[in-house]
């Protein structure tokens, strides 16, 4: 089924059945550059208070997607709704329904400060003075800044820059909220606030598309995920489902006087996991499906062999976006 | 619920939301200016060294090679006073109204504030509404000094009246600067073409000296811009003290200028924008 405005004929939107469809829909989207297509035959359906994210590596075609949505650009072939509406004609009713957080690190008047930017953007989506400031003082408190809100956002540092145009976006509590890379330049305490407030945005039913190259943001975030990949999609379906597809979990773990005692290991790991010794002092471990990291852990710890490190071989998701991609390239 | 599409009383609604986002940009530029302390000062210096400039000009001109206004003699630094004004105003706002939108590009706030539900017109009246309050007040402080260090000799009765043709001169400049913004935001680097037009507009419309120096074809050309209008009846009312008269006829032109060049501004504009999505091309700088 497709979303689309229901414009009766008497010249009126129900809102009634907009409800009802996706609020974000697109269907065979391609966007070309001159010769270079960006996108090709991109469809994806976000609902109401969904955390969709977009997966690939630069140049995949995320923030073409993003600016597609938020009608910054027009498509050269497919369909694309938000909220029921055609975003390729950019309207004023679609800009009402989205917040936009931008890529680049520079989207801020940087001589004003951050409450003072912050007020000018509410107005320009009709907040009334007072309104806009009250609006902006949360949001900055929402993203942690509220001591710094007087602060020139030169002096800000790109993080800060960041939290500040995550702010703006959240000034108008948006339908749609279009995030581009909005943590990758953030501490890890920062990113995890941003995430913990996009969980909270989304809880109250706005739809989020968080566009990211770093695969370990998404999980236990992202409720279904795009893989996109010179502006193909590779992947779409559940977070799960894309974890799914790597091999099982494989550790690097250091331990102290484990040498002897690999196979005392591997027979209390029976059902849990397989360990084996890869240098002097290295180890790779495997958990199995239905263990966690940390019983295996605590095993180990039990047998009187301390854990002095431990860190993933490589990430699931790193390893299902690989393969998929790989796979595409064969 | 059901919501109307755009019926002529939404329109109006939106219209009036719009106007009052204006106020907004205004604080904006105020408190940007503001921080650029050094700028301000600087261009108040700048002023200075013009008044004196032309000053010193005025001495090697005869007065007597002067035009004469309603019978009354002006003297260089009289006349070229009221072009230094006009023609500041005039490229000022030619200037502004241009690099407002690339100002945004450069500053990457134009593809944040086009993801508003703002109106492209919105944005390039707001780009310029500070100048619309510092451009007169940059003139009024020139105009006092140039009083304060020579003593001109203009008919207080003419004040209003110029003031006036002044505030009409505006919309035909911004119209100007609108179509200078669209050539901007499509070959980027269109900035010193649309300086040079500023300038050859303030040379040729008789802002620095007579326009019976120019030859006779641009002559007749110049003497029908919106500049030289302004000119020719702000230097009657001033210099000649024809007070009103003159002024319907003048401020008529005017408006006609202002409604072609608004017209053609906002129409290219729209185009440059709409050749700017297309492309992808907005946020490039």
């Amino acid at each position: 089924m497709h979303a689309s405005v229901s414009a009766r004929g008497d010249g009126v939107i129900d809102r009634g059945r907009l409800r009802a469809a996706p609020v974000v829909h697109v269907e065979s989207v391609s966007r070309s550059f001159g010769d270079r297509m960006a996108l090709s035959d991109v469809s994806l359906r976000v609902g109401g208070g969904e955390i969709h994210a977009l997966l690939g590596p630069n140049g995949a075609g995320k923030t073409t997607l993003l600016r597609l949505l938020s009608g910054a650009l027009a498509p050269t072939g497919g369909l694309v709704r938000v909220g029921g509406l055609d975003a390729s004609r950019g309207s004023t009713e679609l800009r009402r329904l989205v917040g936009v957080v931008p890529a680049g690190d520079r989207s801020l008047y940087l001589r004003i400060s951050a409450l003072e930017n912050l007020v000018f953007f509410g107005r320009l989506q009709g907040l009334t003075r007072h309104a806009a400031r009250e609006r902006a003082e949360h949001a900055l408190e929402r993203v942690g800044l509220a001591e710094h809100a007087q602060r020139p956002v030169n002096r800000y540092s790109h993080g800060m820059q960041k939290r500040v145009s995550f702010a703006r976006a959240l000034l108008t509590e948006p339908r749609v909220l279009l995030v581009d890379e909005a943590t990758h330049d953030l501490d890890p305490d920062g990113a995890e606030q941003i995430r913990r407030l996009t969980i909270g945005v989304a809880a109250r039913g706005t739809s989020v598309l968080w566009a990211t190259q770093r695969l370990e943001e998404i999980r236990d975030f992202a409720k279904t995920v795009t893989v996109l990949d010179c502006g193909v999609v590779r992947f779409a379906g559940p977070v799960s489902a894309l974890s799914a597809l790597a091999a099982s979990r494989r550790y690097v773990l250091e331990l102290r006087n484990g040498s002897h005692m690999v196979s005392a290991l591997n027979a209390t790991l029976r059902g849990r996991g397989r360990i084996e010794r890869v240098s002097s002092s290295e180890y790779l471990l495997a958990v199995d499906p239905l263990a966690t990291l940390g019983q295996v852990l605590a095993a180990i710890e039990a047998e009187g062999v301390p854990v002095l490190d431990c860190r993933e071989e490589r990430s699931r998701l790193e390893g299902a976006f690989l393969e998929i991609t790989r796979r595409a390239a064969r | 619920m059901i919501v109307p599409l755009a019926t002529p009383s939404l329109r109006a609604r939106r219209f009036g939301e719009e106007v009052r986002k204006l106020p907004a940009f205004l604080r904006r530029d105020l408190l940007v200016a503001v921080s650029y302390r050094a700028v301000f000062v600087g261009d108040i210096v700048a002023l200075v060294m013009q008044a004196l400039l032309f000053a010193y000009i005025g001495k090697l001109v005869d007065s007597n090679a002067m035009p004469s206004y309603n019978g009354q003699q002006a003297s260089y630094i009289e006349f070229a006073t009221i072009g230094i004004a006009v023609g500041a105003f005039t490229q000022l706002g030619l200037a502004r109204a241009a690099q407002a939108i690339r100002n945004e590009q450069l500053l990457g706030t134009l593809d944040p504030m086009l993801a508003t539900p703002t109106e492209v017109e919105t944005i390039q009246v707001g780009s310029v509404m500070f100048d619309l309050v510092y451009v007169p007040v940059r003139t009024f402080v020139f105009l006092v000094l140039m009083f304060l260090l020579y003593g001109l000799g203009y008919q207080w009765s003419g004040a209003v009246p110029s003031l006036v043709v002044l505030m009409l001169l505006i919309p035909s400049v911004w119209g100007l600067g609108i179509v200078g913004a669209a050539a901007v935001m499509t070959f980027r680097r269109g900035n010193s073409t649309v300086g040079l037009a500023g300038m050859f507009i303030a040379l040729a419309s008789g802002a620095y000296f007579p326009l019976t120096l120019l030859p006779a074809w641009l002559q007749s050309i110049m003497r029908a811009t919106p500049m030289a209008i302004a000119l020719q009846r702000i230097r009657d009312a001033l210099i000649g003290g024809t007070g009103w008269s003159g002024i319907g006829v003048a401020a008529a032109i005017l408006v006609a200028w202002a409604v072609c060049s608004l017209a053609v501004g906002l129409l290219a504009f729209r185009r440059a924008l709409r050749r700017e999505r297309r492309l992808g091309t907005l946020g490039l700088y």
